[in-house]
């Protein structure tokens, strides 16, 4: 750990404007201290309400043919890429890719940034993804620099993940840039379809610029210069100069706004079209074996956001498993209370390893993220002062 | 091939024309639906369990498998009202599995209308219920049901809660400690195999039947009725249990047994 950092007491509420009352949604998991979801009068969260919206009112037809128009827009016929699909070798990805290229005619570029440690299962769905018939280009930034902004990130946000979400997030504008591709197709917008900021459920893009605000909790790579790290070995984590972002006409879609977006469906779809396989076991802190496998280090994201905001993988997992129809509430409580917090144990000596630092450090790290509005201390053992069970 | 290879196939062959192979259907349920999943994973709705039981049945399964699948991870059992109400119109043995964590669970069921019970997540967790069940009902009457998952070459291990939970457990070592415990059939699914269409995995069966001389009903993989017939002759599986085939009508039961038939297996036949 850089020098002796002393861990101070985080404003959590404050930090990330938290309600101080707790709330959990009437028809999913989800509480309303997932950073800047909404709920209705009814007690509704704003993802099941765009949930339900999607099923009923939005004319899909009319939306594919939107997409068409879209294609036509861009589509270059002669030979060059003509739109960057971000991609893990996942299901979704996968789904966005082939999709594009087999059944829409496009000519993608599908991108990669590199897990910060890679699982078997990852990289071999990326394998055969790849092998299933498209053209990859994967990045992979300095590993000491890496592992430093990892370290950062946990110390200063709480979030091991960032240096990762960095990548994931500007590496597709850098080739957009490079191979003069202005289309970026995204799978869903997690904003609108787990809650977040609405401004986005009726279009099928996002501004490049919120870029900083929605996911890099507004600290961009440039930050970490006031903690030693230099310009050019962040320079891979950064976006490209905005003129040149301007200049090449860059825009971000979400194929989800065209498309009825099911992650389930997706999977059926990969198994059967991109040699996608689940997770030979569940992930640690959910049920599920198909979602977020690619990353030995991705549990300790989650298992922060279960400290910061009493929200754990499971909860995401249910909430839009509920909201697609494929389990009731009861069955996701039942999931939540079962799994939530799970504390991601497997690869904990990696990751305290790959940090630099000590198991005391960590804890003192995570227990400095726990706010009082949602943790006590009960026999010596912190829990949980609301649960979608016992509000 | 050599000439002790094509003895032993040929004995296998007239061994399992003189078994009768049982062709059962398999019907997963989550809450009140029939659901289908891929290694028990993303698991999508298919329809209403009954409809789909009654087609079978009048379409010739032997026997039926009702398992709710999920009901471990979810910590509840609701089969027995579909049980009943299955039991209303389907006339061949039915086995019911899923959430069974005591005798009274067990009794239930059967007073339900099911035949026999299958027990997995909870057998692991207490070995000492198979005894339970098999001498309250008897061992013909207790199904051990296995999700077996390689890992490693001819090595499998024992999975509970719908294929997420590891238990450390060897799956031949486990199959040999149900039958001495009193099960009486085992109901052996590959999780590598569930939902891909991409035939049984043989080994494993033919690991299982090796080692014991309960009925083994094979489980996850058939995408085509010729995979049935593999799986009996060179697995030796007495029975084998089919989901998805059936549910996306890829074959009829009738088709399958018409395969099974000219190649030479002893399939139930009708008049």
């Amino acid at each position: 750990m850089e020098g002796q950092l002393k861990v101070e007491k985080r404003d959590v509420i404050g930090q990330y404007k938290l309600p101080v009352d707790v709330r959990f949604c009437s028809k999913c998991t989800i509480s309303n201290q997932r950073p800047r979801i909404s709920f209705d009068a009814t007690g509704v969260c704003s993802a099941c309400n765009f949930a339900e919206y999607k099923r009923k009112h939005v004319d899909w037809n009319e939306r594919e043919k939107q997409l068409l128009e879209l294609c036509k827009q861009y589509r270059k016929g002669n030979g060059e890429y003509d739109v960057i699909v971000p991609c893990s070798g996942g299901k979704d990805g996968g789904f966005v890719a082939h999709q594009l290229k087999y059944r829409y005619g496009m000519n993608p570029l599908t991108v990669t940034w590199s897990p910060l440690k890679a699982t078997d299962i990852g990289r071999k769905n990326l394998d055969a993804f790849i092998g299933s018939g498209f053209d990859n280009i994967l990045g992979t930034a300095n590993g000491k620099v890496t592992r430093k902004l990892t370290n950062l990130a946990f110390a200063h946000l709480g979030d091991p993940f960032q240096p990762f979400i960095y990548g994931q997030a500007n590496f597709p504008l850098h080739m957009a840039v490079k191979y003069k591709v202005s289309l970026i197709m995204y799978g869903e917008n997690g904003e609108v379809e787990y809650g977040g900021d609405e401004k986005n459920a009726f279009r099928p893009d996002r501004e490049v610029q919120d870029q900083d605000k929605h996911y890099f909790s507004g600290l961009a790579p440039e930050f970490w210069t006031e903690h030693g790290v230099s310009v050019a070995d962040l320079k891979p984590f950064m976006a490209p100069p905005h003129e040149e972002i301007v200049r090449n006409r860059t825009t971000i879609h979400f194929f989800g706004y065209y498309k009825f977006w099911d992650p389930q469906e997706n999977f059926y779809y990969c198994t059967e079209n991109t040699g996608f396989t689940p997770n030979p076991e569940r992930s640690e802190g959910t049920y599920s074996k198909y979602a977020s496998l690619d990353d030995r280090l991705d549990g300790y994201h989650y298992y922060l956001g279960f400290i910061k905001f009493g929200i754990g993988r499971t909860t995401s997992d249910a909430a839009h498993e509920i909201r697609d129809g494929k389990i009731t509430r009861e069955e996701g409580i039942a999931l939540v209370k079962r799994y939530d917090g799970e504390f991601p144990k497997k690869y904990f000596d990696e990751f305290l390893e790959y940090c630099s630092i000590t198991k005391a450090q960590f804890d003192e790290i995570v227990d400095s993220w726990r706010s009082h509005h949602l943790w006590e201390r009960v026999d010596g053992a912190w829990r949980l002062k609301h649960t979608v069970w016992q509000p | 091939m050599g000439a002790g290879r094509w003895r032993l196939a040929a004995e296998a062959h007239r061994l399992a024309a003189l078994r009768n192979t049982r062709l059962i259907a398999r019907l997963d349920i989550k809450g009140p639906n029939l659901i289908k999943g891929i290694h028990l994973e993303g698991l999508r709705v298919i329809g209403s369990p009954n409809e789909y039981a009654r087609l079978y049945y009048q379409q010739g399964a032997d026997e039926l498998i009702y398992m709710d699948c999920v009901a471990s991870l979810y910590g509840r059992n609701n089969l027995r009202d579909i049980v009943e109400s299955a039991a209303q119109d389907v006339f061949v043995p039915m086995t019911v599995g899923g959430g069974i964590r005591s005798v009274a669970d067990a009794t239930d069921l059967l007073r339900s209308g099911a035949d026999k019970v299958a027990v997995n997540t909870a057998a692991v967790a207490n070995p000492g219920l198979i005894s339970d069940i098999a001498q309250r009902f008897g061992s013909q009457c207790m199904v051990l049901s296995i999700e077996a998952k390689q890992i490693g070459p001819a090595r499998w291990e024992v999975y509970t809660d719908n294929g997420r939970e590891r238990t450390g457990l060897d799956v031949i070592e486990w199959v040999r400690r149900g039958v001495t415990l009193g099960a009486g059939e085992i109901l052996l699914t590959s999780v590598d195999r569930e939902g891909t269409r991409r035939g049984f995995d043989v080994p494993l069966v033919r690991a299982v039947t090796a080692e014991v001389s309960v009925p083994v009903i094979a489980s996850g993989g058939m995408g085509t009725p010729q995979d049935l017939v593999d799986v009996v002759l060179q697995g030796e599986a007495d029975a084998v249990a089919m989901a998805d085939i059936l549910h996306y009508r890829r074959a009829a039961i009738g088709d399958i047994r018409a395969v099974a038939q000219a190649a030479g297996l002893h399939v139930r036949t009708y008049g």
